[in-house]
């Protein structure tokens, strides 16, 4: 810094090697963790947990995909789902025409990790079915650019409002789509590939997508999905885009560039949501039609963001694990009082002084809900009509007495048992 | 030459429904900046309500004989009803997050719309079946119109909602409650230095919005005849289509309203006729989009600038 | 004066009839320290909201060493090596101490996202780099203890003191101070003197303030610029301006003027 031109611009060091083991480390501990899940978890719980296995994972990939523009821009996107029919729709229709081109018919041609051993480790049906993923999230990003655009000019709810309708759109056209869809390989011959993308199954839903979609996949996905936000998050890059969260115009004055970053992150959000849509295509027991991604769809993923925490990666990922296995838990309702006591236990472990008030709280609730599960079963009411009832309770309830969210802005394991508690993210590299 | 009047008539009936709908969703966002999604279900329920004291008055089928003066009980009721609805909404589930981020409001707001949904469903308030309303209005081709026929139901839905809009166009800007609210609108904490008292006008709000959503519930219901499950996507997507209104007219401004939801009208069913009926969401939505990017404040609305 | 290091010339803009700055001329050179004063209204933040791009100009030019920065977007200008403080505090608060100074270097890095995602060695070289700067910016600026706390729990002072590190992070040629020393309480205020001449050596940058406090800006100011109403009424030394009779008229008696 001699001279007044001269500027300060962050030095990079000689590549070293060890460096890029620890970039690929992470990605081999999401294999295993994948792999873990499938050959190790899916025996033991049967194919009716096993879906609900693939749903969380695929519900974590979309709620941290859209904690990136909600939680770390503070950008307001509500139409996430239609990101995800634009990738699911594309990645359902590659494979299944692809697959009548190549094997003359729609069946499922992947290996063990699709879950076929007897087809061998890695076939080319899993190398089209991974290629049409990531073309759907591809896709999808490019839907996220258009729709990033706008925030050019829009602030706030009026964001939200053009997502809504970006969404909304996605879906009457999806649904106005050819409901024709052919299943013999002589009729796929003759096709262009513009017949092809207008041959979508219409309000009906694209039937007869083959089932590539296992564990593996899904936790793959979801891992790397974890690993590209943790990694955003704690990086400079990242920090740009919380700083937009923070203040526009002070970010701005920082040398942010808003109109950028702001596309960015729609992309980056698009393109797993994308990825999410082609494994729930593929996923068996799921309907790949436009109701299901309609704007329901959007709310519940940013219910999950909301609930987990505004750009609590961990958070939004916890919260999609809850929200997934809810429904299936209030068909039946367990005790609750197990899950209070854990609850109750860690609130006071963390914050001992506020943590008090929080778990008497967290009791009364507690007893609350063992009481409505006495009242019900001792009236004979099926608690399972009501479910959806209590969910939407639920939710107010948590808003009004949790405003933040299961975290905040931090992550879980910021929260250091009988200590003091850290600011978010400080760590480097 | 028919075809164009008929679709005018149709869209100026069903605009005029948006109008009203859409009344509730802009003076909530005027005073409260934040998307009330529980509007559309306030609208669901007034038509639902209609449906059920309809049958309670006047036996079960379509066969009971029109009258003026049922119509206007089961009105009255539908409305003072989701008035209390609309009261009670804010008071439980809004009024705790007057200082929370807009998201949460949002979020809640999305709760509450899921709640009401789902409670209606139970067996024992509306089921989870669609029911046909009983006719209530006389209805006749009243006059003909260049081989137009003109129902006289489609002029009591149009003339119903215009006296409700005048009507509420004069509690707002010519008594001392509308002064207030247009107080609150521009500033809470100025408006409450300045002696208004801020939460009765919130509420007050949030009543006359739900009436006249149960208004428009009411005069749908007559209208279409078939009602559709309370969780069904049809009320949330008419009510977003009313907030489109909302906003295409300028949020925040009433009578920008009442003008977005009759150019929604036409929009959604000139579309409908003239281009291809099955993608009028899609008109919808693209000229909301198009109004945002161009007149971000609306047709009505003035824009903001932030200051640093 | 040489050849300015930041020329501002004919600087004007009027909102709906107003004239809230007009015909502003100011020229900085290398390494000055220039105070802007005025009473309340006067333009002064209008000046700073033109000079970064927050507002276009309707008249006037602002060039810096040469290059014209006229109708740039903030973050352009900001590239090209003007920074700024805000008024109202404006840090990131949900973001711990360290991180708000962080975010100020980002635009001196030359990765992008694949090199976020990848984790590469050029970007974690860049990052560690990042890292030593803020802590040695902090270090300072006396808040290294206060790192991992969030900004928003800062007393008043370390946030004046926060927001200079954080512009500085930026590493300008010309830092625009929107009136530091506001909510300081005296020892503050004298250490904030000793620091702000500081900086100029220490980090090669020419400074130009708005400040209330007259003890401050009369102390440390070369040359100082007075707006009243959007026009500029005098410029010279603090001695000259603090003699200025019609300063001393805009100023109501001019009591605060002569401290």
């Amino acid at each position: 810094m001699t001279s007044a031109n001269a500027r300060w611009v962050a030095p990079r060091p000689a590549a070293a090697g060890t460096t890029w083991l620890y970039s690929l480390l992470p990605l081999l501990a999401a294999i295993a963790l994948a792999a873990a899940l499938h050959f190790g978890l899916q025996p033991a719980i049967g194919p009716f947990r096993t879906n609900v296995l693939m749903n969380i994972g695929i519900n974590v990939i979309l709620a941290v995909s859209l904690n990136i523009v909600n939680g770390f821009t503070g950008q307001f996107s509500i139409g996430h789902a239609g990101f995800m029919a634009v990738g699911g729709y594309t990645a359902a229709a590659i494979t299944y025409y692809t697959s009548f081109r190549v094997w003359g018919d729609a069946l499922m041609h992947g290996g063990v990790l699709s879950g076929v051993p007897a087809n061998g480790w890695l076939t080319a049906g899993d190398a089209l079915f991974v290629g049409s993923c990531l073309a759907g999230g591809l896709l999808a990003a490019v839907a996220g650019y258009l729709v990033g655009l706008p925030s050019l000019r829009l602030r706030g709810d009026y964001l939200a409002i053009v997502t809504l309708g970006f969404g909304e759109i996605v879906r009457v056209l999806l649904q106005q789509s050819d409901s024709d869809i052919p299943y013999l390989a002589a009729d796929v011959q003759r096709m262009s590939v513009w017949q092809m993308a207008r041959h979508l199954g219409g309000a009906l839903g694209f039937s007869g997508v083959p089932f590539y979609t296992t564990p593996f996949w899904v936790w793959l996905f979801a891992a790397v999905t974890l690993l590209v936000a943790f990694r955003v998050k704690r990086s400079s890059y990242g920090r740009a885009f919380l700083s937009i969260r923070e203040d526009e115009t002070a970010a701005e004055a920082m040398g942010v560039a808003l109109t950028r970053f702001k596309v960015r992150a729609f992309v980056l959000a698009a393109f797993f949501a994308g990825i999410a849509g082609g494994l729930f295509a593929h996923e068996i027991g799921t309907a790949l039609n436009p109701r299901e991604l309609g704007f329901m769809k959007s709310f519940d993923i940013v219910i999950m963001v909301v609930l987990g925490g505004m750009g609590s990666i961990s958070g939004a990922a916890l919260a999609a694990a809850i929200l997934t296995i809810l429904p299936e838990v209030l068909r039946s309702p367990p005790h609750v009082w197990p899950l209070g006591l854990v609850a109750i236990v860690f609130v006071l472990m963390v914050r001992r002084k506020a943590g008090r008030r929080a778990a008497l709280t967290l009791a009364a609730v507690t007893v609350a809900l063992e009481a409505v599960r006495a009242a019900a079963l001792w009236q004979g009411v099926n608690l399972a009509d009501y479910r959806m009832v209590l969910y939407a309770l639920s939710l107010v309830v948590m808003m009004i007495v949790r405003p933040k969210g299961l975290f905040g802005v931090r992550e879980i394991w910021d929260y250091r048992p009988l200590g003091r508690r850290r600011a978010a993210t400080v760590a480097v590299g | 030459m028919t075809k164009l009047l008929q679709t005018l008539v149709d869209s100026i009936a069903v605009g005029s429904l948006y109008g009203l709908i859409a009344l509730g969703y802009t003076m909530v966002y005027g005073i409260l900046q934040f998307i009330n999604f529980a509007h559309s279900d306030v609208f669901m329920v007034g038509a639902w309500l209609s449906f059920l004291v309809a049958v309670r008055i006047g036996g079960q089928t379509a066969t009971v004989e029109p009258s003026v003066a049922k119509a206007l009980l089961v009105l009255l009721t539908a409305m003072v009803c989701c008035g209390a609805l609309g009261f009670t909404i804010e008071r439980l589930a809004y009024r705790p997050l007057r200082q929370a981020p807009r998201l949460n409001v949002l979020i809640t707001a999305i709760g509450v719309s899921l709640f009401i949904e789902n409670l209606g469903q139970l067996k024992w308030l509306f089921g989870a079946m669609p029911q046909p309303m009983p006719r209530l209005l006389p209805d006749r081709p009243l006059f003909a119109l260049a081989g137009v026929n003109v129902n006289l139901l489609d002029v009591i839905v149009v003339g119903t909602a215009a006296v409700l809009m005048l009507l509420l166009n004069w509690i707002v800007f010519g008594t001392k409650l509308g002064r207030g609210m247009r107080a609150v609108s521009y500033s809470p904490p100025t408006a409450a230095l300045m002696g208004v008292p801020v939460s009765r006008i919130i509420s007050f709000t949030f009543v006359i919005g739900s009436c006249a959503a149960a208004a428009a519930g009411f005069l749908y219901a007559t209208k279409y005849i078939t009602l559709q499950q309370p969780a069904h996507e049809t009320w949330i997507r008419l009510g977003l289509k009313a907030f489109v209104a909302a906003v295409v007219g300028g949020i925040g401004n009433i009578r920008g309203a009442m003008l977005g939801g009759l150019l929604i009208g036409l929009i959604e069913f000139f579309g409908a006729a003239y281009l291809s009926p099955n993608l009028r969401d899609v008109y919808v939505f693209a000229v909301l989009i198009l109004v945002l990017l161009f007149r971000p404040a609306g047709i009505l609305g003035r824009a903001t600038v932030e200051k640093v | 004066m040489m050849e300015p290091l930041l020329d501002i010339r004919g600087l004007s803009i009027s909102f709906g009839g107003l004239k809230a700055v007009a015909d502003f001329d100011l020229q900085l050179g290398p390494r000055d320290l220039q105070g802007l004063i005025g009473p309340n209204g006067a333009g002064k933040t209008t000046v700073f909201n033109l000079l970064t791009g927050i507002y276009r100009p309707q008249a006037g030019s602002v060039r810096l060493a040469g290059r014209v920065l006229t109708g740039l977007r903030p973050h352009q200008v900001a590239a090209a090596g003007i920074a700024r403080t805000f008024q109202a505090s404006r840090l990131f608060g949900n973001l711990s101490v360290l991180d708000n100074v962080r975010i100020g270097c980002h635009l001196r890095t030359r990765h992008g996202l694949p090199g976020t995602i990848l984790r590469t060695p050029q970007q974690v070289g860049e990052e560690r780099a990042i890292l030593a700067r803020s802590v040695h910016l902090l270090s300072t600026f006396g808040l290294q203890d206060r790192r991992d706390e969030l900004a928003c729990n800062l007393p008043y002072g370390d946030r004046r003191r926060l927001e200079m590190a954080r512009a500085l992070a930026t590493d300008p040629q010309v830092l625009l101070l929107d009136e530091p020393a506001a909510g300081m309480n005296p020892p503050e205020k004298l250490a904030l003197r000793e620091l702000i001449r500081g900086l100029r050596e220490r980090f090669d940058v020419t400074i130009l303030l708005i400040e209330h406090d007259m003890g401050v800006v009369m102390d440390i100011c070369e040359r100082i610029t007075v707006l009243d109403y959007g026009v500029t009424i005098a410029v010279g030394t603090p001695a000259e301006v603090q003699r200025d009779p019609r300063v001393i008229e805009a100023y109501l008696g001019g009591d605060t003027v002569t401290k």
